[in-house]
C-alpha cells in the first residue's frame, strides 16, 4: 500500500512539474506547448528497454541530468533528431527548415529544454515536500533512442531490478514536436519520500 | 566605442541568443564566449570586459563561484546574471554577493537590453 501511494505522489510531482515546465516552454518558444503525462509504471529493466526500442527506433538528442538532494533520481529528456532541429529553429526565430543537422545548437537547444524540466521537478519537491533538491548539468547524448535509454538505467541496473518509470510526451503545437522524459528514483529515494509523506 | 561584453553558459544557444540581441543594439561588442565559471574568470582577467553575463549552473566552476572570484578580482566588475526561473535561492546568493542586475530564462530580447542598459546606467531612450 505504501508503495502504491508513493508511486501516486510521483505521479503527482510528474504532473505539477509538467504544467509548470507547459508553461516556461510555451514562453521559451512562443507557441502553445502540452506535455501530456502517459504512464507512471514499475517496470521490469528488460521489460523497460523493449518498450523503448518498440516505440523509439530512430536516433534522438537526448539530456541526462542528476536531480541531487534529499530525494535523488536520474532524469533524462529526448527529443527525436528531426525534431531537435525544428526545436532548434523555433527557438532561435528561424525559418523552419533553417536547421539542416544536428549541431551545437541543437544540442544545446535540447539541453536548454531538460534544464527547464529538471529545474520545474526539482521546484516542486522544494516547495511541496520541503526537501533540498537541484540539477546538476546535463550530459548531452546523440544516438539511437534505445542506446540513450540503456546507458540511462545503467547505474540502476547495479542497484535494483526493478524501475519506477514516468514517461510523458509533449507537443509544441505550432510545428508537433515530439519528446520524451524519464524519472528514475535512485537507491533509497522512493523510501526517503514514503517516510517525507508520513507512509513509514 | 563599443561596450565589451562577455557572456558565459554551458549552453551555446543561450549565448547565440544574448550575442545576436547585443550585436543588434549596435552600441555592444562581445568580446569572448565562455562555456563555465573557470574560463570567464580566466577571460576577465585577460580582457577586463565592460560587463558579464553569468549563467549559473554550469560545470567546473559555476556562476556563483566565478562572481565572487571575478569581484575579489575587481570589486567594480558589472556582472549580470543569467538564471532559470527556478533557481531563485542561487540568485539570491548572486545578489547578496553583489551581481548587477539579473535576467530569468526563458528571455525576452528586451528584458537582456534592459539588464544591461541598466548596468550601464544608460536608460532605453539613449538606446538606438
Amino acid at each position: 500500500m505504501a508503495g502504491k501511494d508513493v508511486h501516486y505522489v510521483l505521479r503527482l510531482v510528474a504532473k505539477l512539474s509538467i504544467d509548470k515546465a507547459s508553461q516556461v516552454l510555451s514562453k521559451m518558444v512562443r507557441a502553445g506547448s502540452k506535455i501530456e503525462l502517459e504512464k507512471v509504471y514499475l517496470a521490469d529493466i528488460s521489460k523497460a528497454t523493449e518498450n523503448v526500442m518498440a516505440s523509439d527506433r530512430g536516433a534522438v538528442v537526448g539530456a541526462f541530468v542528476d536531480l541531487v538532494g534529499d530525494i535523488p533520481f536520474k532524469f533524462l529528456f529526448y527529443v527525436d533528431s528531426q525534431d531537435s532541429m525544428m526545436l532548434t529553429d523555433l527557438i532561435l526565430r528561424r525559418p523552419d527548415g533553417a536547421t539542416k543537422a544536428i549541431d551545437v545548437y541543437t544540442m544545446s537547444a535540447v539541453q536548454e529544454l531538460g534544464n527547464i524540466l529538471s529545474s520545474a521537478i526539482t521546484n516542486v519537491f522544494a516547495s511541496d515536500f520541503q526537501v533540498a533538491m537541484k540539477p546538476t548539468p546535463p550530459k548531452m547524448v546523440h544516438d539511437y533512442a534505445s542506446t540513450v535509454f540503456q546507458e540511462f538505467l545503467m547505474d540502476a541496473a547495479t542497484e535494483q531490478n526493478e524501475i519506477l518509470m514516468i514517461e510523458s510526451t509533449f507537443r509544441v503545437v505550432k510545428v508537433d514536436i515530439k519528446c520524451r522524459m524519464f524519472l528514475l528514483p535512485k537507491n533509497d529515494a522512493q523510501k526517503t519520500l514514503a517516510n517525507i509523506i508520513g507512509l513509514n | 566605442m563599443a561596450k565589451r561584453i562577455i557572456t558565459v553558459d554551458d549552453a551555446p544557444i543561450i549565448r547565440l541568443m544574448i550575442k545576436d540581441v547585443l550585436i543588434e543594439c549596435g552600441k555592444y561588442d562581445v568580446v569572448a564566449e565562455c562555456s563555465n565559471g573557470r574560463e570567464a574568470v580566466e577571460k576577465y582577467k585577460e580582457l577586463r570586459p565592460d560587463l558579464v553575463t553569468m549563467d549559473i549552473i554550469m560545470p567546473e566552476m559555476d556562476g556563483i563561484k566565478a562572481l565572487e572570484e571575478i569581484l575579489k578580482f575587481d570589486p567594480s566588475a558589472k556582472v549580470v546574471m543569467v538564471t532559470a526561473i527556478d533557481q531563485r535561492e542561487s540568485l539570491m546568493k548572486a545578489i547578496r554577493l553583489g551581481a548587477t542586475d539579473y535576467i530569468v530564462k526563458p528571455f525576452e530580447a528586451d528584458r537582456v537590453m534592459s539588464a544591461v542598459q541598466k548596468a550601464f546606467g544608460e536608460s532605453p531612450e539613449t538606446a538606438p
